[in-house]
This record gives C-alpha cells, structure tokens and sequence, in this order.
C-alpha cells in the first residue's frame, strides 16, 4: 500500500463512484461531452443479457421453484424481508454477512453490489416531484429550503425520460406533473371503476395508471440502445434480456462504452477521495481492489459521487484531511445528518363483488397510483406533508382442496374464480431531522478495512399520524367504492425496506446549513458533486430515483461547462 | 422470440430441467420411506388420463423442499409420519406395508388416518398433502396445460368476459 501506483495511466478527466441508476447516467453524460471517464464499480460486472442466469428461465425450472432454502433466508435474515428477494433474484443482492453495518436502531439496509447496482431490482416506478416537493420543507419550516424548484429540473426530466422510456398517461394534475409518455399500461375492470367512484366523489383526490419505466411503444432511441419493446412477463429483478425495463446495464452503461470514452473497472471500493490542500480540489479517488485488497488512486479534474445515498455519506464521511477532518466539504457539520426515507408501513386491501362476469389475462408490470391529496395546497391535517399510494386490483382463481385421490385432483385441475381483491400501500414522505443520522462507527471496520456505517434512522410521531390517516381515508374511500371486508394492517417494518433512503448530503443555498449548492456541487470542494439520493434536501412521497436520473444529466451539463470556463 | 434469446444465455447446472434424479439421495429419507411417500402422493394425486403425482417429480419435490426450505420440525414431522404410515399400515392390514396395499385400501387407511386423533399424524398428513398439491400445480405439466403459463405473454388485458377463452 506504500508504493501507489500513482502513473499517467491513471489520470481520467472524470470520475464516477457507482454504476447504479445515478451512475449510469453520470457515465453516459460525461462520455457524451467526450471526457475521458473511469467508472469505479465495487461489484462485479454484469452484461446485459449474458449476466442474467435466471432471465428466461419458467418457474419449474428453479431447484426449489423459487421458494427460498432455509439456509439462504437464516443466513440472511434482513434481506430476506425484501419482497423481491427469491430464489429467481439472490445474486443481485447484497447478503447480509459480506457487507457488515451497524444499527443503531433497526434498519433494513438493502443493497445491490454489482454494475447496474439496484437498477436491476427495482420497481420502476417513475413519478416527477412537483413544486409542491421542492417548496415542502420552506414552506412547512423543517429541513432548509431546496435551492432550485421543479421549472430548474422539469427540462431534465424530459430529457432522461425520453432515453429511459417511460410510459403513462398525461393525467394533468398540478401535484404530479406529467411527463414525456410512452402508451400507458392498461387499467382492469375494477381499477377503472374505482376511478371513476373517487373522481365523482373527491374533486382532490385521483386514481391513475402508475408511470413506470417500461418500453410501451419504443422509440428509435430505444433501438439503438439495443432495447425492444416489454413482454409484460413481470420477472424483471432477474434481468431483463428484452431490455424491457430501464437499467443501467441496458441503456446508460453500453451507451457510455460505445463511445469508447468510459473504463469501467468493477471490484473496485472507493475507500476515500483524496483533497489536495495546496490546489484546493479533489484530486483523484483511492480504491480498493475487492479481490485483492491493494490500494491503487485514481487521477480526474471533476468526481462524480453516485454510490446510492448511504454509501455515498460514507464515501465523504471517510474523505478526511487536515481541511476537512470531519468529512470531505463538510464544514457545516451536516454531512450525514437529515437522512430520511419512505414511509411503506401502512396497507389496506378489501374485496369486491361486482364484475363477477370479468377476469384480466395476462400480466402487467405496473399498477395504478392515487398522488398525494394530504396537506397540498396548504397545512390542514394534525401532521406533516403526505402521502401517495399505490393501488391494485386482482381476480385470483380459487380451488377446492378438500378430500384425496381422483375427485381432489378433478377440482385442482377445474379451479372455478375468486372475487375481486384491492389492495393499496402507502408511500409516506418523512422529514429529515438533524438526529437522524448515519456515521463512522468508531471501532467496527468492513472487510476492507473500512469503517462500517452505524445508521440511525427512525419512524417519528408525525409518521404514525400519517399511518392513522392513511389508513381512516383509504376505509373512507374504499367505503365510498362500496369495497367489503376492508382490512388494515401496519406491518411495523424498520426503515429501510422502502430502499429509498436519502439526504445526509443535502442541497441548499447555504453553505453554513447545506453540502451542495444547486448544481449537486459540493460548496467546499467545488469539483465534486454528488447527484443521488444522498443529495435530496427532503424526501416528497413520489419514487425518488427519476429525480437522481434528471439531477444527474443536469450536474454534468453544468460541470462540463464549467470545466470550459476553466472554473473545474 | 424466447428462443432467440435463450441461446445467449449461461444457465447454471441445476437450471437444467429439474427432474427427480437431481434430488436422488436425499439424506433425510431411507429407501423404504421414499417409496412409502411415494405411494401417499401418489394416493393423494393418482395418475389418470393425465399424469399423476410419481411421474411429475411430486415425491421427489416434496422432499427437496422438506430437506432444504423447511426447518427441523419439519422434517421430523415428516420422517416420524412415514415411520407411523408403516407401522400402522402393517398392523392393521395384517403385515401388508402401504404400498402393497391396492387403491382402494390406501385410500381408506389415509382416511381413517386422517380421521383419527393423534395430532401428530393429523400434522404430517397435512403436510404431505399441501406438499404434493403444491408440487403437482408447480409442476411444468400443470403449468404449461392447465395454467397456460407463458414465460413471454406480452399483453396485459384488464377487462375480459370469464366466458370467454380458456
Ligand atoms: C426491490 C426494489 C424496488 C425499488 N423500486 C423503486 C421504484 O419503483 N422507483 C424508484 O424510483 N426507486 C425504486 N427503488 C430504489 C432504486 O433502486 C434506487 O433509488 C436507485 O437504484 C438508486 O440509484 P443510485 O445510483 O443512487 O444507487 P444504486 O443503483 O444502488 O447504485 C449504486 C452503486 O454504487 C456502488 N457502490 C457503492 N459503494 C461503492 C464504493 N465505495 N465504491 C464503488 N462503488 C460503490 C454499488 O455497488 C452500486 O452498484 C427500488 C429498489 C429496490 C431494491
Ligand atoms: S415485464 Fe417487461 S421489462 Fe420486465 S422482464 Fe418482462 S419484458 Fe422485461
């Protein structure tokens, strides 16, 4: 570790932590402008397509047709918990014991370690923030102000979503504005008339088809990118060989290496970035080769920090020098408080009895949405900001089991169907409090040799309010529908399973209160930025990573061009 | 379009088609309780027109997933229950062991069984039956026929008279 490898071979105009979603897009970005960038991976590689072992493979073809061995789920109680975890998907996610961290309270931290990182695994949901979002935390005096507002970030929007491919309708609402539309998915029989119940009843309140990240009508974009249109198999967190849904390692990282500009070097842990006292910037990055522990720096003029929000904290947090011993730019003493999340606690499902002569066919990966309708134009609620769920409905078969032998297996063989089901979660927006925290743990290091992060984050007084009404409007409104057998159910999960943590690294005009300035800039350290979900100054109820994607693509416009102004 | 992408891809050994020799030896059970288990799923889910439990896999199936998803109770649940199902077959059958039994007499005796009052049998006949129903509509016969799997539907369709199709 003594002797660096410190050659020319190692200097790159840019640098990008990650190849998640937000690192994708920060490779594709750079390379476009022509600068020669180094995409430094932890994980390792994964290609489009040869990568995915499960991708084509029918559920009776898995050892234990996608049940997971007890071995698996004991070794791995936490991420177990999450819903996409199975036998179809393990190798995408990080287990428990390889990547160690501390709970200060209870958090389900969960991770994908690989190229494409959690692009591969997530839902895909896509809804922009709206001004409502960005004026919350001015507005309702908590966190600091964000420093732009959603006119700066709508072209962004338009901008990735038109490479991503994003379907929807154009619903007009003020609360979620629309975007750049592919055709949208079909709604069933049920979703369509509960729409229609809580238009007629609620001038505020609105059902529509979720905006997902889904090939509906692919453009030539799309092509190029290799990408046909999806098959509606929804098998997605294996990969999809169609490139179906957006991942980093179906668009944003093959779009880069095309250009020839981006080396990606997977296996690489980013131990720290290196400031340089004398210039008054980051110089470069140290990285730990993940096979075989020796350290290596890496050289650019601008460094992109896209590691997802609570890596990222860390990667600062361990950047320590004499300028900055409490973690790179940090001379607020912010970096790694106001750390917030998703509130997915709360659920509520009922059955129907109408369209009884009505199935669906097929199968859709994608589902209705109700925008937040709590608190938008002004305070009017004993809590905080809000809420947006998401809703669906179902018509399931159902069998006779009773009794053995031939007759048992006649009925297994006639199933007759179900009733109707709905069922909604909600997706609540928590606010980020100074004492909600992730840090170096003072004693406990990884397997790299690099402190573990001690998290912690917690549900508040406001969040369990925010349950409460969830649950009394959705039992009014499934009421309203005429829903029967409304069940509620809190399922007191630790943060964490929503996996949209954020902040830590906040936006803000003030660098006294704030990281980054409104180009995601560090204010301290100017050629570093950070565009995931480490920099969000609050958290909205709307999925978060389409905002990372859009922040990202406008960072690096910024960048580039300061970098010719001679500024970077 | 499945199979133009098929071939590109690296599956792992045990993603080859899963049949019952790739779950032979299974530490849990001797020879005598496989083919007794055999027998019970077979009871359970004869062969008809259309396959039964033994020539899907059902009873191979139900072990791998006892031996490897389930914990120990579990699988003493399972062990002690086909020890039992021995037993009580040769005694009230006079030295005949379930499976020499015919149909019509194994399908009594797990009635019987089922209708007694030892708990402990009443769990483990539960267990073999929700096993063998599971492992027969997991199967590829049942998914492919009677559930119309398709790995590439390609079509979502919200609204569509039970009338009508399949
Ligand atoms: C099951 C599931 C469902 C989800 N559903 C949705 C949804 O519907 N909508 C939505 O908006 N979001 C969803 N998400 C969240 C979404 O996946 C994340 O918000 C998004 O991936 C974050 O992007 P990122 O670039 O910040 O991080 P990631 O995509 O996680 O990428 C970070 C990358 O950085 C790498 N890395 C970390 N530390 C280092 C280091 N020290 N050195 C080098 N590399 C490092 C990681 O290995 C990883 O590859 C979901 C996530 C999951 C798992
Ligand atoms: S639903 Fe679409 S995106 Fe998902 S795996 Fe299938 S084809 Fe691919």
């Amino acid at each position: 570790m003594t002797i660096l490898e410190s050659t020319a071979a190692n200097q790159y105009d840019a640098i990008v932590v990650g190849s998640g979603i937000s690192g994708g897009w920060a490779a594709k970005e750079l390379t476009k402008h022509g600068l020669r960038t180094l995409v430094l991976e932890r994980g390792r590689d994964v290609k489009h397509v040869t990568d995915y072992p499960t991708g084509m493979m029918s559920p009776w073809e898995f050892e234990h047709r996608t049940q997971l061995p007890l071995e698996i789920k004991e070794a791995n109680p936490i991420v177990s918990k999450c819903y996409a975890f199975y036998e179809g998907s393990t190798h995408f996610f990080v287990k428990d014991a390889e990547h160690p961290y501390v709970q200060e309270k209870p958090f389900d931290w969960i991770r994908g370690y690989q190229v494409g990182g959690k692009s591969l695994l997530w839902a895909r949901q896509t809804q922009r923030w709206s001004d409502f979002d960005f004026e919350g935390p001015a507005r309702d005096g908590f966190a600091v102000d964000w420093p732009i507002r959603y006119a700066d970030i709508a072209p962004w929007y338009s901008y990735v979503e038109k490479f991503a491919g994003i379907s929807g309708n154009k619903d007009g609402l003020p609360n979620l504005p629309d975007g750049e539309f592919q055709k949208p998915h079909e709604m069933n029989c049920v979703e369509d008339y509960f729409q229609k119940q809580i238009a007629s009843k609620y001038k505020d309140r609105n059902v529509i088809q979720g905006r997902c990240a889904h090939l509906t009508e692919p453009k030539d974009i799309h092509f190029q990118q290799g990408r046909a249109q999806c098959q509606h198999r929804t098998i997605c967190e294996r990969g999809c060989p169609f490139g179906g849904y957006f991942s980093s390692n179906a668009s944003t990282i093959p779009w880069a290496a095309k250009t020839g500009k981006m080396t990606l070097r997977p296996h690489s842990v980013v131990h720290s970035i290196i400031y340089d006292e004398k210039k008054g910037k980051a110089t470069g990055v140290r990285v730990i080769d993940a096979n075989t522990k020796k350290m290596t720096e890496y050289y650019a003029r601008i460094i992109f920090v896209n590691a997802a929000a609570l890596n990222t904290n860390l990667v600062l947090l361990n950047s320590t020098s004499n300028r900055f011993p409490n973690g790179l730019g940090n001379d607020s003493g912010v970096l790694g408080k106001y750390v917030a999340f998703h509130n997915y606690r709360a659920t509520i499902s009922a059955e129907y009895d109408g369209f009884l002569d009505m199935k669906t066919e097929g199968r859709r990966p994608n589902s209705p949405y109700i925008p937040r309708f709590r608190n938008v134009h002004k305070q009017e609620t004993n809590f905080l900001r809000g809420y947006a769920a998401g809703f669906n409905a179902g018509r399931g078969t159902y069998t006779n089991q009773d009794g053995i032998g031939a007759d048992l297996k006649k009925n297994l063989m006639n199933p007759s169907w179900g009733g109707w089901h709905v069922g909604s979660h909600m997706m609540g927006e928590t606010i980020p409090k100074e004492n909600s925290t992730v840090q170096l743990d003072p004693n406990k290091k990884d397997p790299f040799g690099i402190p573990q992060l001690a998290i912690n984050m917690f549900y508040d007084d406001n969040d369990e309010k925010m349950i409460k009404d969830f649950h009394e409007q959705f039992t009014e409104m499934y009421t309203a529908a005429g829903f029967k057998n409304i069940r509620t159910r809190d399922s007191k999960q630790a943060p964490g399973l929503d996996i949209h943590e954020m902040g830590g690294v906040r936006m803000g005009k003030d660098p006294k209160t704030s990281m980054l300035n409104k180009w995601n800039q560090l204010h301290a350290c100017k050629n570093v930025f950070v565009t995931d979900g480490a920099s969000m100054t609050s958290t909205s109820t709307q999925n978060p990573s389409l905002t990372y994607m859009a922040l990202t693509a406008r960072a690096v416009d910024y960048a580039v061009k300061e970098m010719k102004k001679q500024n970077l | 379009m499945a199979a133009a992408f098929g071939g590109l891809l690296s599956l792992p050994s045990w993603a080859q088609q899963w049949t019952p020799e790739t779950v032979a030896g299974s530490p849990l059970l001797s020879a005598l309780e496989e083919s007794t288990l055999a027998d019970l799923a077979e009871t359970i889910i004869p062969e008809t027109d259309i396959p039964g439990a033994k020539s899907l896999g059902v009873p191979a199936y139900i072990q791998k997933i006892v031996n490897d998803c389930m914990d120990t109770k579990a699988q003493e649940t399972l062990k002690n229950g086909l020890y039992t199902v021995s037993d009580l077959a040769q005694k009230s059958s006079g030295g005949k062991t379930f499976s020499g039994m015919d149909t019509n007499q194994r399908l009594n005796f797990l009635n019987q069984l089922n209708a007694g009052a030892d708990e402990e049998t009443k769990d483990f006949f539960k267990l073999v039956k929700s096993l063998t129903i599971r492992g027969f509509t997991t199967s590829e016969y049942f998914q492919t026929n009677i559930n119309h799997y398709q790995l590439v539907p390609g079509f979502y369709h919200g609204c569509v008279p039970v009338s009508t199709g399949k």
